[in-house]
């Protein structure tokens, strides 16, 4: 507990410092994300045509997806050198797999009969997707978009190790110092953003798909 | 007018044809049940009609339109289209469902809310079932959406694909009869498929029997049952095709004007023949008089006249 308390009392007396970590862990994070969602999203609608392309997209993705975080960090670094940069794209990478996956296999296994019935009446392919599979796709899509963040957020610790800021900055300083209480200015702010993300979207997950679930 | 000639389907890496040389002539306005085992061709028959499959060979034409020549998807929206499963779209209100092929056709919104109310009616079920989501609707309360779907923009032809395969088998004699009856109030031309012949007596004007894509016979209900072309039809409808042919007519048809003895037990005029000899074999009666809806006694039946109907 005394620990705690001197992690707090440094927070109060560095908050420029504190307040410029938490930025840049934000910052990093939400591009990522945001990045992630435009590449993976627009790439699932495509792949849902062909198997081919969604066997490879689903299968490199996934081989992505058992790198560590570190490794992926490591790699960034001969590529792209070391700073913020770097890190989004790594964090990028991080993001990718749940988002298309989810997104791809949520659009993939829309009820076929609501399909059949759309096809039916004279929707066209493009009419189909816009008002059948992405509003039926669109909790998975969600579900995506919350283990994503919650990746990245965590993920996004390991940035000091190529220069990319952030909270981990303190977790680093705190580990070679030998100072916990540095440490934990670092791992608590994480650990509550990450738990934080994580209610807020189920949350809003519930208000938006809520009244669709079966009764 | 729906006509199939020499139609043929054939898919690909399959042997023997899917539909073979199949013609067919569906006049305006009446129901046509397509009838026959799995795998018979029956389905694919039927979309074919809307080109949800097209053609090997041979022609197709809805009211004197090749459907070949035309935009399968603007042709669609005006063709009914009922499924088993129903398909109803699960994130939509059943009045968003409803609305579906209005809105394709760009309908404004004060016809799409009246045509709603409409077609609530027309189905049988309350306008303020307009805004719940199909989850919360029963299974025969879905299929009913699914057709009041279908009808929304009014299509003179609907196809329907075992629309009651998925009802428990109480409910669905029930929902027959009454579709019996909307179909009779919408006068539409429509092309029903089913593997129960009870349904294809039950729903259909003409039945078109088919086995190993083709058409065995294509008659009335009341020709298929008394005078079965072969074997296999014989064996299709059933032994108690005699009996399934006695529901076809009520005791109205045959009565006579003979007044009663007042001792005889009673049955009501509306009653198919078929319940009305069972009702006789239950009451070891061989006549019985006939009442009226209001209890008024019109007249005498007697198993004898059931017999020669």
């Amino acid at each position: 507990m005394n620990l705690l308390t001197e992690a707090i009392t440094w927070i109060a007396d560095n908050p420029g410092q504190f307040n410029r970590a938490l930025g840049q862990h934000l910052l990093m994070s939400i591009s990522a994300i945001v990045i992630a969602l435009s590449i993976g999203l627009p790439l699932a609608i495509i792949i849902i045509r062909s198997r081919l392309m969604a066997t490879l997209a689903v299968n490199s993705v996934n081989a992505l997806r058992t790198l560590p975080s570190l490794a992926i960090l490591a790699i960034m670094m001969p590529i792209l050198g070391i700073g913020l940069w770097p890190s989004i794209v790594a964090l990028t990478i991080l993001a990718l797999p749940p988002i298309l996956i989810n997104a791809y296999i949520g659009l993939r296994d829309v009820d076929p009969d609501a399909v059949e019935a759309a096809t039916g009446m004279g929707m066209s392919e493009r009419q189909i997707l816009r008002k059948i599979r992405i509003p039926l796709a669109a909790p998975a899509m969600f579900a995506g978009l919350r283990t994503a963040s919650v990746q990245v957020l965590a993920g996004a610790t390991l940035a000091p190790f190529i220069g990319g800021g952030g909270l981990g900055d303190f977790i680093a300083v705190g580990i070679a110092g030998m100072n916990q209480s540095r440490l934990l200015v670092g791992a608590v702010p994480i650990a509550i953003l990450a738990l934080g993300t994580e209610f807020l979207l189920g949350q809003t997950e519930r208000v938006l798909f809520g009244e669709r679930r079966a009764a | 007018m729906i006509t199939m000639k020499d139609v043929s389907k054939r898919f690909e890496g399959t042997g023997a044809a899917a539909v073979d040389n199949l013609t067919l002539e569906i006049p305006n306005g009446i129901t046509v049940a397509l009838v026959g085992p799995s795998g018979c061709g029956k389905t694919t028959t039927m979309r074919m009609i809307n080109r949800l499959i097209d053609p090997t060979s041979g022609t197709i034409t809805v009211n004197g339109q090749d459907v070949r020549t035309v935009d399968a998807v603007q042709f669609r929206r005006h063709i009914g289209y009922v499924i088993q499963q129903v398909g109803l779209f699960p994130h939509m209100t059943v009045a968003q469902n409803i609305a579906s092929v209005p809105r394709l056709l760009n309908w404004d919104n004060r016809r799409i809310e009246a045509r709603n109310q409409e077609l609530m009616q027309l189905v049988g079920l309350p306008a303020d079932m307009l805004q719940r989501y199909p989850r919360q609707l029963s299974g025969g309360q879905r299929q009913r959406v699914g057709v009041a779907r279908a009808l929304a923009a009014d299509p003179p032809v609907l196809l329907m694909d075992e629309p009651f395969g998925a009802i428990d088998p109480i409910a669905r004699t029930r929902l027959q009869n009454e579709f019996k009856q909307i179909l009779a109030r919408v006068k539409k031309t429509v092309v029903m498929v089913t593997h129960d012949i009870d349904e294809a007596v039950r729903l259909g004007d003409r039945i078109a029997i088919m086995r190993n894509g083709r058409i065995q016979q294509y008659d009335t209900p009341e020709t298929i049952l008394s005078k079965p072309a072969d074997a296999f039809i014989e064996n299709f409808v059933g032994a108690d095709r005699a009996l399934k042919r006695l529901s076809l007519f009520t005791v109205a048809d045959v009565m006579s004007r003979e007044a009663p003895n007042p001792a005889l037990p009673s049955i009501a005029e509306d009653v198919d023949l078929r319940d009305a000899l069972s009702a006789m074999v239950a009451a070891r009666a061989d006549r019985m008089t006939v009442v009226d809806k209001d209890g008024t006694t019109t007249g005498t039946i007697t198993q004898t006249a059931i017999l020669a109907a």
